[in-house]
């Protein structure tokens, strides 16, 4: 099971994966979050092997549309192809090596390689280069030497997705019921339009840190204390004592606020016009009323107003937009933040969508300002030559909760502000760094607990 | 008024002065932290607005910007501008906490349309930002600012910012442009 390595700096000695996360105890290693040795075996381990988000496809409206992404650090051009197909392509000509796309984004009929002339199709096939006759003297297999695609590109309700290894499993089977009911959580909103302008900015923070920070609503009173303080956003919504975890294979999760039975009961007897006082989820749960909504979501789903995570790195927040965490580095991560609407939404809906899009998040969100300063300490925290020794306490409610079952399948814990999310998120991360192949991951992957968690 | 090319000049050189003694005061009061006094410069119908810039091929240049109304990193009016600052003095603000160090070079400024009532002034900026003991951040870009006439002199209208950045290379922008 374990694996030894040498740490990248030569200073530490070895690290053992096995140990970096103490399943009995709830504690972190924290050279998980600064080791460079172990910053790229995530990306060949992590990265390299599972389904990365890459758009959606309402952002690719015709032929010839691309979308710039990155797998790990790889970059890659995401491009809707004339058969309406879309590819997901390495951005790196096969002849030197230089990238053959450097906008974010637009349109285009191929792709040109700067450097000599190769020419691209939209489905990354070799069209030509200059001097194919008289220099390559016809000499040049073109159907070998195309744009390297991705393994496997596959949707999930528009919701665009590539993986480098062959061996993954379907995208439906590795987002599995919680990662679906994640982007169906945005999907049962309609039919969504992604809106032009994705905030982009870096923070000196590991991605895990990030991603980590989602499954947090214990932060939210300190670290974004401003933010109650002035009424931008309500406490009783922020951290509201009864949250809902739902934990999936591989490491997806969704952590959280959410309706008990009874609030679901409350509610519903409440909008039939029974007496009642006005709640914390009056807002959200009057989003899923419709019976189509609640189908789509499920008896426990429907009471889940949680932050999804896709592992590895995409957070679907609950203001209509989706935050990808792209590592760049072990001390560095870019957050991307995806905006999105259902189409044919009022103009008072879609006014009041992107002033939450605008203000909340991104660089200079009322509350996403202050998570940076947090996130790079905490990055900070584990780079000393002996703080990174010390261990990091992710303990609460470990031991004191139990896991409910339903006859829908969807098993959740309910209970208070917790760490069962973080908890997952390290303990599926240390399957997949133990892991040798797909199907190694596939054979000795952690299952969703069950009983007391 | 007479209309000798010296008079023409001279016109231009006040507008262009009284443009550059707004700036440059804006600028003080924000690197002097004196943020309530900057509230008092803005009208009430304030815009404040910064779009996502973004990488394009040359001939797609026209999806550099975000549109109005759309994506964008500010998009302010006189209340989220004034909440901007509150922000600041309730406790809890970790971005500005301790306070960061600001330091605001106005240059090139042009007064591009002028009437009785206004002045559109363009000017390019540097935003140099020192934090904690080795931290910093380094923002350049034009700005597109209405001043307008107000009782008590200028007050700002108007200010539309063009960050040079695509991906903002800061951890947030807690600070004003």
């Amino acid at each position: 099971m374990s694996e030894t390595l040498i740490s990248g700096s030569g200073q530490q000695g070895a690290i053992d994966i096995s140990a970096c996360y103490n399943r009995e105890t709830g504690v972190v290693d924290r050279r998980i979050f600064a080791d460079e040795t172990i910053y790229r075996m995530e990306l060949a381990k992590i990265f390299g092997r599972a389904w990365n988000f890459m758009c959606h496809e309402s952002q690719l409206p015709h032929p010839g549309s691309f979308f710039m992404n990155y797998i790990g650090e790889d970059e890659v051009i995401v491009v809707r192809d004339r058969a309406q197909k879309i590819n997901v392509l390495i951005n790196s000509c096969p002849h030197r090596g230089n990238t053959v796309c450097r906008a974010e984004l637009g349109t285009t009929n191929s792709f040109f390689c700067s450097y000599h002339g190769w020419n691209f199709d939209l489905d990354g096939s070799l069209v030509g280069m200059p001097g194919e006759e008289p220099f390559y003297r016809n000499g040049l297999q073109k159907s070998a030497w195309g744009l390297t695609p991705a393994a496997r590109v596959e949707s999930y309700r528009g919701f665009v997705f590539a993986t480098l290894d062959a061996a993954a499993p379907a995208l439906v089977d590795y987002l599995g019921w919680v990662g679906r009911l994640g982007i169906d959580f945005m999907a049962s909103q309609g039919d969504l339009e992604f809106l032009d302008g994705v905030h982009k900015n870096r923070i000196k923070c590991n991605w895990k840190i990030a991603v980590d920070n989602l499954y947090d609503w214990y932060h939210v009173k300190v670290s974004h204390g401003t933010a109650l303080k002035l009424g931008i956003v309500q406490e009783e919504y922020m951290s509201p004592m009864s949250q809902m975890v739902m934990l999936g294979e591989y490491g997806h999760g969704i952590g959280g606020p959410g309706l008990t039975e009874a609030d679901q009961v409350d509610f519903d007897a409440r909008m039939a016009g029974a007496a009642g006082t006005a709640r914390w989820f009056d807002g959200p749960a009057s989003a899923r009323r419709d019976p189509a909504i609640r189908a789509q979501l499920g008896p426990v789903g429907t009471r889940s107003f949680g932050h999804p995570n896709i592992f590895p790195n995409l957070w679907v927040a609950n203001t209509q937009q989706l935050c990808l965490r792209i590592p760049r580095g072990p001390y560095e991560t870019e957050l991307w933040w995806f905006n999105y609407l259902p189409k044919g939404c009022s103009a008072a809906d879609r006014r009041r969508a992107v002033f939450a899009q605008n203000h909340m998040f991104g660089p200079a969100g009322f509350l996403e300002q202050d998570d940076g300063e947090n996130w790079s300490h905490s990055t900070r925290g584990a780079k000393g030559t002996f703080g990174r020794t010390l261990p990091l306490n992710f303990s609460m409610g470990k031991g004191q909760d139990k896991v409910s079952n339903d006859p829908s399948g969807q098993s959740r814990i309910e209970t208070v502000v917790n760490e069962h999310g973080q908890r997952w998120t390290y303990q599926s991360w240390q399957d997949w760094m133990q892991a040798d192949s797909w199907p190694d991951l596939m054979a000795r992957h952690s299952m969703p607990p069950q009983g007391s968690v | 008024m007479s209309s000798s090319p010296e008079a023409a000049i001279t016109q231009r050189m006040l507008r262009k002065f009284e443009a550059e003694e707004f700036l440059f005061h804006e600028a003080a009061l924000l690197d002097g932290r004196r943020f309530d006094e900057w509230l008092s410069l803005l009208t009430d119908d304030i815009h404040y607005w910064m779009p996502i810039r973004r990488t394009t091929q040359a001939r797609e240049v026209a999806l550099e910007f975000t549109a109005p109304g759309g994506m964008a990193f500010f998009d302010d009016d006189k209340g989220t501008l004034t909440l901007r600052v509150q922000r600041l003095s309730v406790g809890r603000a970790w971005a500005e906490d301790p306070p960061s160090r600001t330091r605001r070079l106005i240059t090139n400024v042009c007064v591009v349309e002028a009437d009785d009532h206004s002045l559109t002034v363009q000017s390019n900026f540097h935003l140099h930002r020192s934090r904690l003991n080795s931290e910093e951040d380094t923002w350049f870009g034009r700005r597109e600012d209405v001043l307008r006439r107000a009782e008590g002199g200028l007050k700002l209208a108007r200010r539309h910012i063009f960050l040079d950045q695509t991906v903002i290379l800061a951890q947030n922008m807690s600070c004003l442009f």
